[in-house]
């Protein structure tokens, strides 16, 4: 149930302010870390909390893409995990520390298997474009991370189900005539919702009758009445309150949203490839290098008794391990 | 099988494996059916060292080595002065110490090895500790006592079963015996038809079984060793001194209760099952398919579930602040 539940506990919060404070302290705590490290040149290209955000819309949008164009077709919640996944990681970590490409694609992966989508590593990789060996080893190397980051909450609940309940009562309770004429509104609704910080902020059931009353204004109806007596009539009038609040918030939300154009973006993306956490690059010296040297360390470490090691439990092995081979391997 | 013949008729050892060795004081080991031959007169003495026996000193064989069968011997008459336990000793290591002892007399004497001043120490022990000796004594007596009154229980019940399902045995095969002869003799005099009688005679006895079957007599209860007088008071002492009485059952542990599980609902509640049905909410759910009914899935559960999922919540005012959440 929601209300038991984490997302309601941690990852719902109060208003944007909240969400401003963690993403510029994110922002912050990445320029404290490795600013020191950066060379002059790097260090001009560092991007602000404004810019992050920019770039993460982008990224969204290309997320929402990638789950559209799945093949197989892939199920609206699964995208909707996705999503979550994806705006939660971005509060805790900076645009910088790990590259949105790298975390739109281990997010979907992630979400593929919490909601019971099951896709074969191999199968997945195959609706990425480019190199889709190293790919999978991005997915997998990152899956673990992004785990950790969420602090291991990985129940998402959607709005999809809610829409579905509130329709049957609709249909049920209200007086309203075909109200599958709301569907596409209601989708289009929903599809832009997740590009906003929305879910982090209301409730999956307010966002389904936020989407609901957007649908029915668009097409001209009225489902007030319906709202305040039948669906709320027996609490009281400040739950209302909270209710339409909420909904009033994000249908604002949705209204001021707005996307920069691509040059900007284009920009945005050049200055991150300069700035960004080389440490975090598969595609850096250092990363490779890391690599390198943790398989040779565990082979000088503990020579002959690694494999009884490994077997006890007492040391775990790297992924990197694996990786390393592919990566030394792939052409 | 014994590697070993009996020292006296060689060969009647290997013809006979049955033949049990017997074991004397002195250790050496003869058949019984030489010691009968030896016995008959009533006392002899050992073939091979002449020491004088009488018959009652031979006891079966356990152990193949007549020299652990001496000492098993030695060490049980010593254990029988020597019977102090743990509880008896101030501390673990004069316990060890008397342990030790004891280990010392045994050795010697089973190795013949100062015969003497060992007799004599065994005799001074039996005097200093004459109380604890005997004290032991009881207290391993009841024991043993109660170790037996249980065997005797169990005898009791396993008899009285055997007999038991002996009688219904031989009940069974007279009857059986009875409708034969019933049988052939009715073929033998009446008139009517061969085939007709033992017609008859089958429904009989298929109503007599399902009879049987119905009225199945309770067999007589297993008689129970009497240990009590008709008042209650138990006459044996079948619980030792600083033994265990049974734990009595706690009765006032609480019975699991079921409590349903009580749902914060932040919103409207949902209708419940019976609801879904009648006030036509299922009207607006796909109805489940063959397979899925298979399943024990129910439009209704999709119904509710999307109802619940639907109010749930809609009430919830977020309050969560950003406290820095450490990745």
């Amino acid at each position: 149930m929601f209300s038991t539940s984490t997302q309601k506990k941690y990852w719902l919060f109060a208003d944007e302010s909240e969400l401003l404070k963690a993403r510029s302290e994110a922002n912050a705590k990445f320029v404290a870390s490795h600013g020191p490290k950066m060379t002059e040149e790097e260090r001009n290209e560092i991007l602000d909390a404004n810019e992050e955000k920019a770039l993460l819309k982008f990224y969204e949008l290309q997320l929402r893409d990638f789950c559209r164009r799945f093949e197989p077709p892939m199920p609206r919640s699964v995208a909707g995990t996705a999503f979550h996944y994806f705006k939660r990681f971005y509060l805790i970590h900076s645009v910088m520390d790990y590259h949105p490409k790298e975390i739109l694609v281990t997010c979907v992966y992630l979400a593929t298997k919490v909601d019971e989508f099951n896709v074969s590593i191999d199968q997945f990789v195959r609706n990425v474009k480019g190199n889709q060996t190293k790919a999978m080893d991005i997915i997998l190397n990152n899956e673990l991370l992004l785990m950790q980051v969420l602090n291991y909450n990985l129940t998402i609940h959607n709005p999809f189900r809610p829409i579905e309940g509130l329709l049957i009562d609709i249909k049920t309770r209200g007086t309203m005539v075909d109200p599958e004429r709301l569907r596409p509104g209601i989708e289009d609704f929903l599809d832009k919702a997740f590009l906003t910080s929305a879910p982090l902020l209301v409730a999956p059931s307010q966002l389904a009758l936020a989407a609901v009353l957007h649908s029915v204004s668009k097409i001209g109806e009225n489902l007030d009445n319906y709202v305040t007596k039948t669906l709320l009539g027996d609490s009281s009038s400040e739950a209302l309150a909270s209710l339409v609040e909420a909904v009033r918030k994000v249908r604002s939300m949705i209204k001021s949203m707005e996307s920069s154009p691509k040059e900007v973006i284009r920009v945005l993306e050049k200055r991150l490839e300069k700035c960004r956490n080389q440490e975090n690059n598969p595609d850096s010296e250092i990363y490779k290098k890391r690599q390198f040297e943790a398989l040779h360390d565990e082979d000088e470490k503990y020579g002959s008794d690694f494999p009884s090691l490994i077997m006890s439990g007492d040391l775990k092995l790297g992924e990197g391990i694996f990786e390393i081979n592919k990566s030394m391997t792939s052409p | 099988m014994d590697e070993q013949a009996c020292p006296r008729c060689k060969t009647t050892k290997y013809r006979n494996p049955s033949l049990k060795l017997m074991v004397n004081v002195c250790g050496h080991a003869l058949c019984d059916s030489c010691v009968d031959l030896l016995f008959l007169k009533g006392s002899g003495s050992c073939p091979d060292c002449g020491v004088p026996l009488r018959r009652s000193n031979f006891r079966v064989q356990i152990f193949e080595d007549p020299f652990v069968e001496k000492e098993m011997d030695i060490r049980r008459r010593v254990m029988r002065d020597y019977n102090l336990k743990e509880e008896d000793f101030a501390n673990l290591q004069d316990y060890n110490n008397y342990l030790e002892e004891v280990e010392r007399i045994v050795y010697n004497l089973t190795n013949n090895i100062e015969i003497v001043s060992t007799n004599q120490s065994i005799d001074r022990f039996k005097r200093e500790n004459k109380d604890l000796i005997a004290k032991n004594r009881i207290r391993s007596g009841r024991e043993e006592i109660i170790l037996e009154e249980l065997l005797e229980e169990e005898k009791l019940l396993v008899e009285s079963r055997k007999r038991a399902i002996a009688h219904e045995e031989m009940l069974e095969k007279k009857k059986k015996m009875r409708s034969k002869e019933a049988l052939i003799d009715e073929l033998m005099f009446s008139e009517q038809s061969a085939a007709s009688i033992v017609e008859t005679f089958k429904k009989r006895k298929l109503e007599e079984q399902e009879e049987l079957e119905r009225h199945r007599e309770p067999s007589p209860p297993p008689l129970v060793a009497a240990t009590q007088f008709s008042t209650g008071i138990k006459f044996s002492q079948r619980i030792p001194k600083d033994g265990f009485l049974p734990v009595p059952k706690a009765d006032d542990t609480p019975l699991f209760k079921y409590e349903p599980l009580v749902l914060t609902r932040n919103g409207p509640s949902a209708p419940t099952w019976e609801e879904v049905t009648e006030k036509k909410y299922i009207n607006h759910v796909r109805e489940s398919s063959v397979g899925e009914r298979a399943g024990g899935y129910l439009p209704q559960l999709a119904c509710l579930r999307a109802l619940e999922e639907a109010f749930d919540g809609l009430r919830t005012v977020a309050v969560a602040r950003w406290t820095g959440q450490v990745a």
